[in-house]
């Protein structure tokens, strides 16, 4: 851990600072997860939830802290285009949330390619880090249940990571603070 | 096969669907401006259930609407260029008329005009309804030359009449008193062309095919006909209708036609040609928008391709009756594949000639497959199952050892020193090579591992981005544990001009022993003025080409030579952050024709 790194955390009150990888298809949610998050969490410095995002390209970065963990956050871009990119920050990640639109039945087989591949990657196998599955959009209509949406992806067959699935939704924050949490007791487990 | 294949299979629900329609009756559209799009099928009913159109946001049906006879042809299109975008017009072809659906609500009917009576057909009737003609000689005397007129040209009431018996007829006549009306045109197909762009949600207008041979293009506003064209000199009867082009700029529209001839019409033609006439008759044709060639299928099992002109280049004989053909673009990999349906419910996807892939469907069901992001079509190597398994029911095909093989088997085995000798010989001149490179890379330092006096050092990097700006992280590790390294600079040759560093010289600091430093560099790719368009189909993924490639050297002070080299292939810019403004879009469109 640089200098830097360390200063920022004696800063931030003795938390950790980890690095989270957020990936998803495009239009699952990423963005808008991360805005609601690090709006309730550094009062209404940006814009509210809920505001309408635009697609991201390339990358973002967003910082936010829950359960005495700093998080850093890397928002990549879900586009079919540049999903090839994703692999570039599997190096340096200590966690993943993987964020699904469970009202997009369609392409629920999309996101278990890509997280398939993601878990493949070499990178990434066998490395114990802890993956928090989000399913989005669980109040838009049709939206499939988090039991659904595990078995949808397959989850029950990840046996190097610890993972968690649950419901959420980026534009109320409603599911977040949970899946967060654990993600920040599995973190300062570890570290 | 599962982990073999090309495709994701969803598996929402799609099981209880029954579809009963034929291809033309099947589209895509944006319906709802979503940037989703939906299948739109107009589905002719089974039993009591009439026809209707349905549309599919995935595979969950979200709508339904009630057609009042059976569809021949649904087409969508933008009718009109506003912003925001309008919603786009679903057109709806019956036998006799055009209906429109906005919002999926009909807001206007069009009828095609109806035909004068043949002169000569009026005047039959004129005596026919004449009661003081009705005894038999006169009656069959003129039911006779009613019958000799080309059928094609008589209205629905002297067709019913000719198939009427004598004493039918009779009846007939003693109760009516009326002339048959005139005549009203019957549609056959339906397509759509783009006006003045090729934009994807740029204004089309309406191609409609008649029974008489015509192809009416439609106002894209008024919905009123702009141009009607003979298909044929001779008199041909068209059934699918492919435009390719800009109606406004330059088209061709390829016409195919129950006479077993595929016909062709472009701008400022008085009438269409015959573009060429095949063996059977025709199932399906498609045009393919980059070089006009046509893909055909017939009902001798044939599925040919003809050029531009109208040569034929390839044909394959498929294993059962074809029953559709349809192009698929694969955008991302910048290729077009061609998608043949067998009554058997296979899907063979083909790349020119060459079978790439199979899929198998059930009738009447509605399958959805996602390509993987991953998949290529380079290759046979997947996803040809299905076919496999037939061919091992079949025979192989092992010719016969031919006198050739059976001479060469004899010199193998009069010879085998000389031949061990030989191979031996090129064995060790391989070794000699490999030994010959290896020295000239080290005299070049030509290579990211130190040796020698250099030991300690590598030198890596790293390329990030999406353009046309990169990054470049250089890393400059020192292995060793006790020496520190001092006096190196890196300086960066750039072999073609496509691209620019920021800062091509750097001096390197001392670095301790078992440490690293990283210089993040900036290297941008430069765009001359005409760009060649090709650049906007490159993969982001892939390389830009041979000029893509930049050398790093690593200099020590004192020396003459570099001590390491290092090379790095840029990735191609992404066509999105490619600057636009530098480029004309009518120049671009032109290059695209010309190709
Ligand atoms: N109903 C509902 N809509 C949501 C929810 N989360 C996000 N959205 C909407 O989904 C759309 C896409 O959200 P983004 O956050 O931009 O998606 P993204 O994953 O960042 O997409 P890319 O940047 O393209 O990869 C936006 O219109 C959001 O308003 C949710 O929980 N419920
Ligand atoms: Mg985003």
């Amino acid at each position: 851990m640089g200098l830097l790194d360390k200063l920022s955390s004696w800063m931030g009150g003795g938390g950790k600072v980890v690095t989270v990888l957020v990936l998803g298809l495009d239009n699952s949610g990423k963005t808008t997860m991360l805005r609601t998050l690090t709006t309730t969490e550094q009062e209404g410095q940006r814009q509210g939830p809920g505001a309408s995002s635009v697609p991201t390209v390339g990358q973002r970065q967003e910082n936010f802290q829950s359960g005495g963990v700093s998080f850093r956050a890397w928002d990549v871009s879900g586009a079919a285009r540049l999903r090839s990119l994703w692999e570039r920050h599997y190096r340096h990640c200590d966690a993943v949330i993987f964020v699904v639109d469970s009202a997009d039945h369609l392409r629920l087989v999309v996101a278990r390619s890509e997280l398939e591949l993601m878990l493949s990657h070499p990178d990434m196998s066998g490395r114990r880090l802890p993956l928090l599955v989000l399913a989005n959009k669980s109040d838009a209509p049709h939206a499939l249940s988090a039991p659904h949406v595990a078995s949808a992806l397959g989850l029950e067959r990840i046996t190097d990571k610890p993972w968690h699935v649950c419901a959420s939704s980026a534009l109320s924050g409603e599911g977040l603070g949970d899946g967060v949490s654990w993600l920040a007791r599995q973190l300062r487990e570890k570290h | 096969m599962g982990s073999m294949s090309r495709w994701l299979d969803v598996e929402a629900g799609a099981d209880d669907i029954n579809i009963n329609t034929l291809p033309t009756n099947v589209t895509f559209s944006d319906l709802q401006n979503d940037n989703e799009v939906k299948l739109i099928i107009g589905d002719f009913g089974r039993g009591d259930d009439g026809p209707r159109l349905k549309i599919f946001k995935g595979a969950m049906q979200i709508s339904d609407l009630t057609l009042p006879d059976l569809p021949l042809g649904v087409v969508s299109f933008y009718a009109v260029d506003s912003n925001p975008r309008p919603q786009p017009v679903i057109a709806v072809a019956f036998s006799s008329s055009v209906h429109f659906y906005r919002n999926l609500k009909l807001f206007y009917k069009y009828y095609l005009p109806s035909v004068e009576l043949n002169a000569g057909e009026l005047d039959i009737w004129k005596q026919l309804t004449n009661p003081s003609n009705h005894n038999e000689v006169i009656i069959l005397k003129l039911t006779e030359s009613l019958h000799n007129m080309p059928h094609k040209v008589l209205s629905i009431q002297s067709r019913d009449f000719l198939t009427l018996t004598f004493d039918e007829q009779l009846e007939y006549l003693e109760n009516t008193r009326e002339l048959p009306k005139r005549r009203s045109g019957e549609i056959v197909c339906i397509s759509s062309i783009k006006l003045s762009s090729v934009d994807k949600h740029a204004v089309s207008c309406l191609v409609l095919g008649t029974e008489d041979g015509e192809v009416i293009v439609l106002d894209s506003q008024t919905f009123t006909q702009t141009n009607v064209v003979n298909i044929s000199p001779v008199k041909k009867t068209p059934f699918q209708i492919v435009t390719t082009g800009v109606y406004n700029v330059d088209y061709r529209i390829t016409v195919a036609t129950r006479e077993k001839s595929v016909c062709l019409l472009k701008r400022d033609w008085k009438a269409g040609r015959i573009l060429f006439n095949t063996d059977d008759h025709i199932i399906a044709i498609e045009v393919f928008t980059t070089d006009n060639s046509v893909l055909v299928i017939c009902a001798d099992k044939t599925f040919s391709c003809y050029n531009r002109k109208g040569r034929k280049q390839w044909s394959l004989i498929l294993e059962h009756r074809p029953i559709c053909l349809t192009l698929v673009p694969i955008s991302h990999l910048g290729m077009t594949l061609s998608a043949v349906a067998l009554v058997s419910g296979h899907v063979t996807l083909y790349d020119g000639k060459y079978p790439r892939d199979n899929i198998f469907i059930r009738g009447g069901h509605l399958l959805l497959k996602i390509l993987k992001r991953t998949a290529d079509f380079n290759s046979n190597s997947t996803g040809i199952e299905s076919s496999e398994a037939n061919i091992s029911q079949r025979p192989w095909l092992i010719p016969k050892k031919s006198k050739l093989f059976l001479e060469q088997a004899m010199r193998e085995r009069e010879n085998p020193k000389a031949m061990h000798e030989a191979f031996q010989q090129e064995l060790n001149r391989l070794r000699l090579l490999t030994a010959q490179t290896l020295l000239e890379a080290y005299r070049k330092s030509d290579n990211f591992v130190g040796a020698g006096n250099m030991e300690p050092i590598r030198l890596s990097a790293e390329v990030e981005g999406l353009g046309p700006v990169f990054v470049v992280t250089l890393i400059v590790h020192n292995t060793s544990s006790e020496r520190a390294v001092s006096g190196l600079s890196v300086l960066f040759q750039v072999i073609s001009t496509g691209y620019r560093v920021h800062t091509p010289y750097i001096k390197v600091p001392l670095i301790a022993p078992g440490n690293q430093l990283k210089f993040p560099i900036k290297v941008e790719e430069v765009f001359s003025e005409n760009v060649n368009p090709d650049v906007f189909f490159r993969n982001v993924t892939g390389q830009a080409g041979d000029g893509s490639v930049i050398k790093v050297l690593l200099l020590k002070e004192g020396k003459v030579s570099p001590v390491l080299a290092a090379t790095v292939t840029m990735p191609p810019t992404d066509p999105m952050m490619i600057p636009y403004d530098k480029l004309e879009t009518s120049n671009f469109g032109q290059n695209i024709s010309q190709k």
